[in-house]
């Protein structure tokens, strides 16, 4: 009973990760396929050209180093806007706590598309307002999708820094102020330290959640474009493998940092359980 | 350096519940004082508001002859060591220890060997360069005392810093904090719901309930001439007695109640109040025959080897239980379950007592 309860969970495991995966091998298949069409069937021969012409993609280039830039502008606007909420609604309650966790949240549940036309139309207000319409920085391009990707990505990166927050020890910091440190000594050396892994963590959801974001730069931008906007592009002139090398290498980026990530996470949690055991030794020692 | 506290009727309220009532003491530079009390009596807000978390209502208090009203905690002489003890995780040992001094803006090389004079002096050489998660519970007690010490307080208030320990550690690190103290001859104010442990380290204690100071003497007095009976029951067992207070000659007087008649000593301070009689049962012996006075007979219910002593319980008439405490000697006759005994005592080892001193 127990044994076919078993079996059938990792049927289940294995269809559900077949699932995941198959869409994902198709697609990285095609990059290697000597075909004019994205497919893997019929298969016409193994070919690195694909990457050869997307690599000779002056365009392609241009639109990835905007994405970088959209990117880490948003990493350094959103994380500390975020953070600083967090910081903020741990230390009030009631009321305001509930007003500006709706507000800070809120853009999370927007659609992209209403964030994006509702930043156009507010910089463009201003930019009426003080007499130059269109003109940087009130007109569209690169750093209003910045902006408006910034409106709802420092939404993350506070629910993130806001759980590390919940296991913050308060009296850590009545013990630091009480050893004569001032309250900024005390963000920098006792809590902003406990909160670096959720600020690493989100810095990074941050920088992908901006590579990836298409409805909000789609209305923002205007002549420069961003890496998922050109691929939207292509799509519509007519698709070639090309846009698969690109998929490809971005998978295995992705495969290469998480396997990154959760080999650094086993070790730290290694040199914790040694530092406990050590701990336990030293207290059994005592007791003899 | 050290310092004295004086706390002078000071008062402190919680919206509509006073956590501290009119308490007034005065500790001495370089004295271990302990406010011993349950949960709730009031004592760790004593201690708060001496470190400058909580402001007083009413009253004053004085560090060093200096009112602090209105001194912020990082710009008093005090030291703070909370119960959960609240090193910081992330720092070595020796930044933890030295981090009073780092926000000071001592520099580097001095913080590193003031750690390490401190962590001598905790006697936990060689951990400096250690994560606190690799210390057992008594080792991060020390580098606790250290990280207090470095910012050189004149007074060092204790927050249960033993309660999460085990036993055999507690009563270990007992005689390691009266040794540091003594070593360094700063004030200690020590907080404790531990009778045993504020008894054994302290020169002075101060025994709380309901937000009054109910005695402040030494720990001797404490338990021998306790002021009231929450005193009595707080810090050790007790044979109690009710009755009517009879006439007083010589600091004694008699009690006549359901019990029988008895004589026992009365304080000044409990003469014309209801009072009940409290005697310890160490202080309470067993005889086949009654004797002259303060003898109560009983019939032995339970016998209890405890090591160094038997403890002896029974019934007597109308259900009152008594106890009484037969040493291990080897001499002394242990009187056996069902045994009918008198239970005796010394009317100089008996006390009448009011209840707590609380408002009324």
């Amino acid at each position: 009973m127990s044994r076919n309860r078993a079996l059938l969970g990792q049927l289940y495991f294995g269809l559900f990760i077949l699932y995941l995966l198959v869409p994902l091998i198709v697609m990285a298949g095609a990059a290697f396929n000597d075909s004019k069409l994205p497919t893997v069937a019929p298969w016409k021969g193994f070919t690195w050209k694909w990457f050869g012409e997307l690599w000779a993609d002056q365009v392609m280039w241009g639109a990835f180093v905007n994405s970088i830039l959209v990117a880490l502008a948003v990493v350094a606007l959103a994380v500390p806007i975020g953070t600083a909420a967090a910081i903020v609604l741990n230390s009030i309650s009631g009321k305001y706590r509930a007003t500006l966790y709706g507000f800070m949240v809120a853009p999370v549940l927007a659609p992209g598309l209403v964030i994006g036309i509702s930043t156009v139309l507010f910089w463009n207000q201003i930019g009426t307002t003080v007499g130059a319409p269109g003109t940087w920085p009130f007109g569209r391009g690169l750093h209003l999708a910045t902006l408006g990707q910034v409106s709802y990505i420092a939404a993350y990166v506070m629910l993130l820094v806001l759980a590390r927050l919940q296991s913050f020890d308060p009296g850590l910091e009545e013990a630091a102020l009480d050893l004569g440190a001032s309250h900024g000594q005390v963000l920098r050396r006792i809590l902003l330290p406990h909160l670096y892994p959720a600020v690493a963590a989100s810095a990074a959801i941050a920088f992908f959640q901006s590579i990836e974001n298409f409805n909000v730069t789609l209305f923002t931008k205007a002549n420069e474009t961003t890496l998922t906007v050109y691929v939207f592009s292509q799509v519509r002139a007519g698709i070639t493998p090309k846009i698969n090398a690109l998929a490809f290498i971005l998978i295995l980026l992705t495969l290469v940092l998480a396997l990154a990530y959760e080999m650094n996470r086993r070790r730290r949690a290694r040199i914790e359980a040694e530092r406990q055991a050590e701990a336990r030794r030293a207290e059994e020692a005592m007791l003899l | 350096m050290s310092a004295g506290i004086d706390l002078e009727n000071v008062c402190c309220d919680f919206g509509s519940f006073r956590a501290v009532d009119n308490a007034s003491v005065s500790i001495r530079p370089g004295e271990f004082f302990s406010f011993l009390g349950p949960s709730g009596c009031g004592k760790t807000t004593i201690l708060r508001m001496v470190s400058g978390f909580i402001e007083p209502t009413e009253g004053t208090i004085r560090i060093g002859g200096k009112d602090v009203k209105g001194t912020r905690p990082n710009q008093r002489p005090t030291a703070l060591i909370f119960q959960n003890l609240a090193l910081f995780p992330l720092m070595p040992i020796w930044e933890n220890i030295s981090f009073g001094l780092e926000v000071r803006g001592v520099d580097k090389a001095t913080r590193r060997r003031r750690a390490e004079e401190l962590l001598t002096l905790v006697d936990l050489p060689g951990a400096a360069d250690k994560m606190v998660s690799q210390l057992s519970g008594g080792q991060k007690q020390r580098v606790a005392i250290a990280r207090a010490l470095a910012v050189e307080p004149q007074v060092m208030l204790l927050d249960e810093p033993l309660s999460a320990l085990d036993l055999k550690l507690r009563q270990h690190m007992r005689a390691e904090l009266r040794a540091i103290q003594k070593r360094t001859g700063v004030t200690f104010i020590y907080i404790t719901h531990d009778q045993g442990e504020a008894l054994a380290m302290s020169d002075r204690v101060g025994v709380m309930s309901q937000g009054r100071i109910q005695q402040i003497a030494a720990p001797r007095d404490i338990y021998d001439n306790p002021v009231n009976g929450f005193v009595a029951s707080f810090v050790g067992e007790n044979n109690i007695f009710e009755g009517e207070v009879g006439p007083v000659s010589d600091g004694m007087a008699g009690l006549s109640g359901p019990h029988g008649r008895f004589r026992a000593r009365i304080t000044p301070e409990a003469q014309g109040k209801q009072v009940r009689l409290y005697v310890r049962p160490e202080h309470t012996r067993l005889t086949g025959t009654a004797a002259a006075e303060n003898s109560v007979e009983m019939e032995v219910t339970e016998v209890a080897f405890e090591g160094a002593f038997i403890s002896v319980h029974g019934v007597a008439a109308g259900g009152k239980r008594l106890s009484a405490e037969v040493k291990n000697d080897g001499v002394t006759q242990v009187p056996e379950v069902g045994a009918r005994v008198f239970a005796t005592f010394d009317a100089a080892r008996a006390l009448l007592l009011p209840d707590a001193n609380v408002r009324g």
